[in-house]
């Protein structure tokens, strides 16, 4: 926005002071008289009805000057007198001029805005209107074919550099000097109505959506894939939402949804990459986006909806459309499958997992114990056959001859300190703590024996 | 039975396996522990997009194209790895021959809780499993249910158009969250549950030799091995996982 400001910043002959006499353009008196008497030198031939004189083209250059327009006009008002952009004439006779045609006199002459105007003027060399100048299109529109020089008042408040209202209201206008067919169907959209016919300036106008003087081509990949934040500038703000009964979850649940997630996701990592994903404008509209109830376009009639689909998925029936949630939150009334879904995931989760983890953790933690309490007390292979399972194996494993089950569980009781057998079977004997904890003193191991010997009760009697 | 260690010799073991799994159950393994791991690699970056990672992998619309057609084609893997489970399922129920192994019962119940006693110190002794423990037992149902409701969500998601011909249409959107839900539990669950009975508290490799040595046969499935060892039924690879 601080790009449509202040025509006249940098005019030299600008003072703040002058700013304010734009209240009272009646008076139509230059605010000096010296340059009240330069300016009234051209007027005395440049204010007669019907001067012009003729182009090479037939065309006619008008030549008269409204004086009281002029006045009234931000240049008039601010001590911009003829001669500071008709700098070439000095007297009569005026130096010839060369254009052929009223395109080309306007092509010719519109680059002096830079004297004054160099930020506004610099910034429309990144217009798409240039671009279109460079590439041989001489209808795009210069300066001068949206500001006329001589009638153009201020249009930005010069304290916020907002918007003034009346300019909002007139900038459609000014664009559909050139964009007549898309003025009439914004004029007929939701928002353009609003501004063309009950003058809200809430809504978006022209530039609020292209810019102003560095207007970029809508048509390529990354002012599509930049439209849902676009859109959203107006649409996730609470205060202006809340205002027209809006929501304002209308970027994240499509972000959240299949077709915003693509998007936002090129939008942030390679902004020009096209994407077949739709964006807003798709289902809404461009120039013609209706409001959601409206019976012809509206998105919220079911057969509007279906249609928008169909575009991208030929075949979708009746029930297809709902696959889209319609920027809904799920709740019981809208859309509950999804919120039942999330809501069992919810419970699912920590109820399900949660114990999970805690089993593991509890198992890990025992077996920890298990081993710390092996190593630490000393009749080495009885705590370690009762403890961790492996380490069962050094003593079962010699008595796999036996195959007895029932022998098993008494004899390692007694015959463990002799049993020692792991020693022999280096390959299964997994615990190499074994060797050494076999020197240790049996005494302390009271504990893991007791605990060896339920375990092998419990075996027996099985 | 194949053991054969009759007479442990000094220098020579013998040691005697049991078979647990057979060949086409440890190749089923295989292949859902494959196309569930480049299921998850693909998936997650499309669920996650927030971060940088996923951003770099699907910066181009060419290369959300190629993480989703591999998804799709890993998809399709594992749906046919599962309609043959199924198929197996339903063949040898049909012959009468399909083996409970895994089926729940209030035994396993039982065991759970003993083994919650076991962890809380009330108790030394660990329970006493038959041929699978109820650990295992969950962790087949929680991937059997898994693998259903992601290829279920997972198909509605990729053909939205044909299933919405005869479902309501809210059942994609419910769908896509609880394919992108179930993802994540399961992922947590074999992460956390699953890699721990078997990589952590003891390393269990025979999903892929396909056999247990009779030491971790006695020591984490001592009925079954008493079943064995009595001789009450032949030794035979489950004929179902």
């Amino acid at each position: 926005m601080g790009v449509a400001v202040l025509l006249v910043s940098g005019g030299a002959a600008v003072s703040e002071a002058a700013a304010g006499s734009r209240s009272e353009p009646e008076a139509a008196v230059w605010q000096s008289p010296a340059l009240q008497a330069e300016n009234d030198t051209c007027l005395a031939c440049h204010s007669q009805p019907g001067f012009s004189i003729q182009l090479e083209s037939g065309e006619p250059l008008p030549l008269t000057i409204d004086p009281q327009a002029y006045a009234e006009s931000t240049h008039g008002s601010n001590d911009v007198t003829c001669v500071t952009c008709h700098s070439d004439i000095e007297g009569f006779p005026h130096p010839e001029r060369t254009a052929e045609s009223l395109r080309q006199f306007r092509l010719d002459n519109y680059t002096v805005c830079k004297n004054c105007h160099e930020e506004q003027f610099n910034l429309t060399l990144d217009s798409v209107h240039q671009n279109a100048l460079a590439a041989g299109n001489t209808d795009a529109a210069v300066c001068t074919d949206c500001h006329n020089p001589h009638t153009q008042k201020r249009l930005t408040n010069p304290d916020t550099g907002k918007l003034l209202g009346y300019a909002r209201l007139h900038i459609p206008q000014t664009c559909a000097q050139c964009h007549s067919a898309i003025y009439d169907q914004y004029k007929e959209s939701v928002h353009g109505k609003a501004l063309t016919e009950d003058g809200n300036l809430d809504v978006p106008t022209c530039t609020d959506c292209h810019g102003v003087h560095n207007i970029s081509s809508p048509v390529t990949a990354s002012f599509r894939n930049s439209i849902p934040f676009l859109c959203a500038e107006c649409h996730t703000n609470n205060a202006l939402m809340q205002k027209y009964g809006l929501s304002t979850q209308v970027l994240n649940t499509y972000v959240a949804d299949f077709h915003g997630t693509t998007v936002v996701l090129f939008d942030k990592t390679f902004p020009d990459q096209p994407t077949n994903k739709p964006v807003c404008t798709d289902c809404h509209g461009v120039h013609d986006i209706a409001r959601a109830d409206d019976p012809n376009k509206g998105l919220a009639v079911r057969e509007n909806l279906l249609a928008r689909c169909q575009v991208c998925h030929p075949g979708a029936t009746a029930n297809f459309p709902e696959a889209w949630m319609s920027h809904y939150i799920p709740s019981p009334e809208k859309y509950p499958i999804v919120y039942y879904v999330n809501l069992f995931y919810k419970f699912f989760i920590p109820a399900v997992l949660g114990p999970m983890l805690l089993l593991v953790v509890m198992d890990f933690s025992r077996a920890m114990i298990n081993r710390y309490k092996k190593k630490a007390p000393p009749p080495p292979v009885e705590s370690a056959a009762e403890t961790a399972q492996p380490e069962e194996k050094p003593e079962e494993t010699p008595e796999q001859p036996e195959q007895a089950a029932s022998l098993e569980a008494e004899k390692p009781l007694e015959e463990e300190p002799a049993a020692e057998p792991p020693l022999e079977e280096p390959q299964i004997a997994e615990n190499q703590e074994e060797p050494s904890t076999a020197e240790q003193p049996p005494a302390e191991s009271e504990a893991a024996d007791e605990s060896k010997s339920t375990d092998e009760e419990e075996t027996s009697h099985d | 039975m194949s053991g054969n260690a009759t007479t442990p010799l000094s220098s020579v073991r013998h040691e005697r396996t049991f078979p647990r799994f057979t060949a086409a159950q440890r190749w089923e393994h295989a292949v859902l522990l494959l196309s569930g791991l480049v299921l998850l690699l693909t998936g997650l970056p499309q669920k996650y997009r927030e971060f940088s990672i996923s951003q770099d992998l699907l910066s181009t619309p060419e290369r959300v194209e190629l993480i989703r057609q591999i998804h799709h084609i890993a998809a399709i893997v594992l749906a046919l790895e599962a309609l043959y489970h199924f198929g197996r399922i339903i063949y040898l129920m049909s012959k009468r021959r399909l083996p409970g192994d895994l089926l729940p019962t209030w035994q396993d119940v039982r065991d759970a809780g003993h083994m919650l006693q076991y962890l809380l110190f009330l108790r030394n002794d660990k329970p006493k499993f038959g041929r699978y423990n109820f650990e295992q037992k969950v962790t087949y149902w929680f991937v059997f249910f898994g693998v259903l409701i992601m290829g279920v969500s997972g198909f509605i998601i990729w053909f939205p158009v044909f299933f919405t011909k005869f479902l309501p249409g809210g059942v994609v959107p419910a769908a896509k969250l609880a394919h992108s839900t179930e993802a994540v539990v399961i992922a947590i669950f074999i992460l956390v549950w699953h890699v721990y009975h078997v990589h952590i508290e003891r390393t269990n490799l025979s999903m892929f030799t396909g056999r247990l040595s009779e030491e971790e046969m006695r020591a984490f499935h001592e009925k079954e091995y008493e079943r064995l060892t009595a001789g009450q039924i032949k030794a035979t690879p489950g004929a179902k996982k």
